[in-house]
């Protein structure tokens, strides 16, 4: 691999006229400034792909070790692989840009996309760090090859690697005070990545020796920078089509599971959980909705034994139902083995839940609620129903006559049955049309509503065969925060922005409650 | 869509379809076809469809043609005497059964299939049992109290309102919400009525039309009974109305003035849908019943509110089935069938066992299409015979297992899918009457295709001559119109040809003289039940056959 004879059009001749060493000079300086440039691009693709590891994975210790370690690794391989390029190194060094560019350009708006339909999405994000890796690590062996006769080796080591340095520091600031903030992650690769291709324009323009391949690159830059800035253009809409960036607090776990996607974001005050995008609670104030779902029923029934929990995989509905000694068994019902799972283990989330999916008074069963309930002959003392809001015809099913009249046969004598009923002031239709449904099917009801910050008003009907309750009927739990009998004397008062309206039974024939809901909730979605 | 008639149908003509097949080869099959179909069955689809599995099915051709030979038939070596025979254990057949058994009365049926059931038959995968054809049934008149009896028995009905009187149904089996879409300009609508981006114009015509078929819902003729009616015999015989079957449904809107492409593409397809024919090809009184003799009424559910289940009408045929009693033979045919001085004697050929008997009875039912019961009657004098055979509409059904459907904007899915200008009626999603949580999941899907493309005996000539490999692509075409990229998401086609799928009420047929004439018992010994004998097939006609039958038997001569 002749080295002098493939570099000679670079080395100066040393006859060469004064002129032609000024312009070497010129050529040098345009070197390491590309040097500098290529290098806070190597260190923007690896914060990125860092960030994004956290991001959209969680952990982000592990991640930005990973990744790291992963990054550098490849970037030695890329040294190693230097070794093996031969020919017009210039020639390679625009080819090398030019892909650079390309690779880590696409990398973040390619890892956002891909992360919601690829199974093996670490396989991807590693293989492309990896590739990333490779390619700027030939760049700077390269370079100095390039370099190797117009300076002395020391020379040459030192200002290579002093600016490349530098551009290291500089990455690693404007990251994280200007880039991220003003950009986000998608744009900022891409404006690097054509800063890539635009190291690559210069070195095309300013050595004479490229000449003979100067109009196929030209090309080829083109379609690279227009790619790219296209997808620049775009990235808003890209970002809003990958749902992860919604979330304005840090991804710390993300998983989705065959029947939903759970996301779980955390910041200084609070931990929340989305299920398809929706909050489902915020640990700040998940206490006032737990307790005003659990407390209001279970008080009244202090000889209470068997408890079922339709929905509510998050396990904070059972740890209120475990404040009750005299509880022998809770059933908990989720579809999704993949929640129980995380609130079985995570442990952020078992510090909220108190283990409480782990009790052994607790028995955890995956599986459809309505089948469940259908082929279920158990008599509960109180059924818990906390599902998803009715916003389609499969969960609007769980909040039909049809099913609570199924709910009716599992319920003992004087038991009570309480439903997480959406928000009476936001969906005031969907509200009262639950509360109907559930007298259509033979319950006598109580609605009530109580303030969760986070959901704003929200509301629940307690159902029972008779009237027969009271809201101090037995003693509370000790150590509530929010349910007192005079909170849930409170809770029982409508003001008329929220007050009772006429509504139509929701029936599995007609869903109404899921067409009102989309009424209700329809001006807030815009 | 497809509702019941009862016993599977035959092929028309002299030959059978195999011998056809081997008569012709493939190529000159393909040369009949057209060259569509040889690029079809030579494109490089293959490719994109290596993926699918299923295959052809139909009723039993092999076993039904036996009928035509019965010099062939191995000597009888079982003796049998029963007082009442059925033959056919389709709707009608069924019907008659559970009629007789409420009489005391055990027939001995038989059936060319393996399980009784016709036009309702029903297959069952691990992703869901599904419909062969008959899949609905609308929630009746609640004068037609025979019919709600046997509701209220299979507990389809759950009680009478109280204050009303009104029957109370099962909410598990009243059709749920979201019922009907369709796909009109690129974007799926709720209903099949269509109206996104539909002209002024043309919604004037349709309501101008929904007002029209909105009288003739309360229409009563002279002589006190309702225009329209189900069954159709205790409609009006109001010569203002029975003339609207002289004519056929096309002319008649054509007359009145009903010219939208919109309306008509509608109109159209319900007569597709019901009849599986044109409106060009039934009568208008036929079309006109389709809107104006539905007038249910329910204490949960109103009059275009349907029943179904997730087998379609297989479940009716089973609740038939099960409320019947006596011995039912299956995979047996009725081959000949001759008078004594006692009653009647029917060669039968059980082609499981391979053997032939001999059945005497006193009383025989021929629950089967009116052609096949005029092959068995050759030989019996003053049998009725029709001038010209009646016309049968040839389907053809597709049961779909998908794991997915790229859906496209609008409406989510329904119960029943359809596009507009489509060749098919659409599809039926078989899950729809799950009560998952999670309803993203496999599923089958139903598509309903009546073969009008060519006057009816064409068209089942060619539908049994096309082969799986060239349904396939065909099925896939419709598919996709549907849901672009939907093929990747295929797992199972499996397809079935009715060749005579349903009869269709050409003009003249419903109030001329034959139809009665055809029915007529002989001699009180050789009775006559199917959807033939009303022109329409659907469950409620097939119903009322099989009663009318049952209690024409039972009265002592």
């Amino acid at each position: 691999m002749g080295n002098a004879a493939v570099e000679a059009p670079v080395a100066a001749p040393p006859d060469a006229p004064r002129r032609g060493t000024a312009r070497q000079e010129a050529q040098s300086v345009l070197l390491l400034g590309s040097v500098f440039v290529i290098a806070t691009c190597g260190l923007i693709y690896e914060l990125i792909a860092g960030t994004l590891a956290s991001y959209l994975l969680g952990d982000s210790v592990t991640q930005f070790s990973t990744i790291i370690g992963a990054y550098l690794f490849s970037m030695g391989v890329g040294s190693w692989l230097s070794r093996y390029l031969g020919g017009p190194l210039l020639k390679w060094f625009i080819r090398l840009e030019i892909l650079v560019g390309l690779v880590g350009g696409f990398s973040a708006p390619l890892l956002f996309v891909l992360f919601e339909y690829v199974a093996s999405f670490r396989l991807i994000l590693y293989a492309l760090v990896g590739l990333t890796g490779i390619l700027v690590g030939l760049e700077i062996p390269l370079l100095m090859r390039i370099l190797e006769n117009r300076f002395e080796f020391k020379d040459l080591v030192s200002k290579v690697f002093t600016v490349d340095y530098i551009g290291a520091l500089l990455a690693s600031l404007i990251f994280p005070l200007v880039l991220v903030p003003q950009l986000g992650l998608m744009r900022t690769a891409l404006l690097f990545g054509a800063l890539n291709v635009v190291v690559a324009a210069v070195a095309l323009y300013r050595f004479p020796e490229t000449r003979p391949y100067r109009r196929s690159f030209a090309g080829l830059m083109a379609a690279a920078l227009l790619a790219l800035a296209v997808t620049f253009g775009y990235a808003g809409r890209i970002q809003r089509y990958t749902e992860t960036l919604a979330f304005q607090d840090q991804v710390i776990y993300a998983k989705s599971t065959i029947y939903q996607r759970i996301v779980l974001t955390k910041n200084q005050r609070e931990l929340r959980l989305f299920l398809n995008g929706n909050l489902q609670f915020s640990s700040r104030d998940e206490y006032r909705y737990h307790e005003a779902l659990v407390h209001p029923a279970m008080q009244a029934l202090p000889q209470a034994r068997r408890v079922l929990v339709l929905g509510g995989g998050d396990g904070l509905a059972v740890r209120e139902l475990l404040k009750y000694p005299h509880l022998t068994q809770i059933r908990l019902v989720d579809l999704d083995g993949g929640m129980t799972d995380l609130f079985r283990q995570n442990e952020l989330l078992t510090a909220l839940n108190q283990q409480s999916l782990r009790n052994p008074r607790v028995e955890v069963i995956n599986g459809d609620a309505y089948q469940w309930v259908r082929q279920d002959t158990t008599r509960y003392d109180c059924l818990i129903v906390d599902f998803p809001d009715p916003a389609n015809y499969s969960i609007g099913k769980l909040y039909s006559a049809a099913f609570y009249q199924e709910l009716h046969r599992l319920l003992a004598p004087g038991g009570k049955l309480v439903v997480q009923s959406t928000s009476p002031y936001v969906a005031r239709q969907s509200f009262w049309c639950i509360a109907h449904t559930l007298r259509a099917a033979g319950f006598h009801t109580i609605p009530y509503h109580c303030y969760v910050p986070s959901f704003g008003e929200w509301g629940y009907v307690l159902a029972g065969e008779n009237g027969h309750w009271r809201p101090d009927a037995g003693p509370l739990p000790p150590g509530l925060r929010y349910v007192t009998p005079v909170t849930i004397r409170q809770m029982l008062d409508f003001p008329p922005d929220m007050a009772e309206v006429p509504t139509d039974i929701n029936q599995l024939n007609n869903q109404a409650l899921v067409r009102y809901f989309e009424e209700d909730w329809g001006p807030y979605a815009q | 869509m497809m509702p019941p008639s009862s016993s599977p149908p035959l092929p028309p003509d002299d030959l059978s379809r195999r011998q056809f097949l081997a008569r012709t080869g493939a190529g000159v099959a393909g040369l009949l076809l057209g060259p569509g179909v040889l690029l079809e069955s030579c494109s490089p689809a293959d490719s994109a469809t290596r993926h699918i599995r299923g295959g052809l099915r139909g009723p039993d051709h092999a076993v039904g043609h036996l009928l035509r030979t019965p010099g062939r038939l191995p000597a009888p070596s079982q003796e049998l005497s029963t007082d009442i025979l059925i033959v056919g254990g389709g709707v009608a057949g069924l019907a008659a059964r559970r009629e007789l058994a409420r009489q005391g009365h055990a027939p001995l049926l038989l059936e060319l299939e393996a399980r009784p059931g016709g036009n309702s038959a029903s297959g069952q995968s691990a992703v869901s049992a599904y419909p062969w054809g008959a899949h609905y049934l609308p929630v009746p008149d609640e004068r037609n109290h025979e019919l709600l009896a046997f509701l209220r028995e299979s507990g389809v009905i759950t009680g009478f309102d109280a204050a009303s009187g009104l029957p109370v149904y099962n909410e598990y089996h009243l059709c749920h919400d979201p019922e009907e879409r369709l796909l009109l300009h690129g974007h799926w609508q709720q209903g099949l009525v269509p109206e996104v981006g539909v002209p002024a114009a043309d919604r004037e015509q349709m309501a101008r039309f929904f007002k029209l078929v909105d009288g003739l819902k309360h229409a009563r003729g002279t002589d006190g009974r309702d225009a329209f009616a189900i069954p159709l015999d205790q409609s009006s015989a109001d010569p203002q109305f029975r003339r609207l079957d002289q004519l056929t449904f096309a002319a008649y809107l054509d007359q009145h003035g009903f010219t939208s492409p919109y309306l008509r593409w509608y109109l159209d397809y319900g007569c597709r849908d019901d009849y599986g024919a044109t409106a060009a090809q039934v009568s208008a009184w036929a079309g006109l019943h389709y809107f104006a003799a539905r007038k249910g009424r329910a204490h949960n559910a109103t009059a275009s509110d349907v029943l179904t289940w997730p087998e379609g009408n297989g479940f009716l045929a089973e609740q038939l089935r099960g409320q019947g009693t006596g011995t039912i033979l299956s995979h047996t045919v009725a081959c000949q069938l001759r008078e004594t001085p006692q009653g009647v004697e029917v060669l039968a050929y059980d082609a499981t066992a391979r053997r032939t008997m001999r059945i005497r009875a006193r009383q025989v039912l021929l629950a089967i299409p009116q052609f096949v019961a005029q092959h068995l009657l050759s030989g019996v004098a003053g049998a009725p015979v029709a001038a010209q055979p009646l016309q049968h509409a040839p389907w053809l059904v597709a049961n779909l297992t998908v794991t997915e459907l790229p859906q496209g904007q609008g409406q989510p899915l329904c119960w029943d899918n359809v596009g507009y200008g489509g060749a098919s009626v659409g599809y039926v999603n078989a899950n729809h009457q799950q009560l998952a949580q999670y309803a993203d999941g496999p599923k089958v899907i139903t598509l309903y295709w009546p073969l009008t493309d060519a006057p009816p005996a064409q068209a089942r000539r060619e539908a049994y001559q096309t082969t799986y490999s060239e349904w396939l692509p065909r099925i896939l075409a419709e598919l996709e119109y549907l849901h672009p990229g939907a093929t990747p998401f295929v797992q199972r086609v499996e397809a079935w040809v009715w060749g005579h799928g349903m009869v269709a009420p050409t003009p003249g047929y419903l109030w001329g003289p034959e139809r009665a004439a055809l029915s007529r018992p002989v001699r009180q010994r050789i009775f006559f039940a199917h959807s033939d004998y009303s022109g329409m097939s659907i469950f409620e006609e097939a119903f009322y056959q099989g009663l009318r039958a049952a209690h024409a038997m039972v009265v002592p001569v």
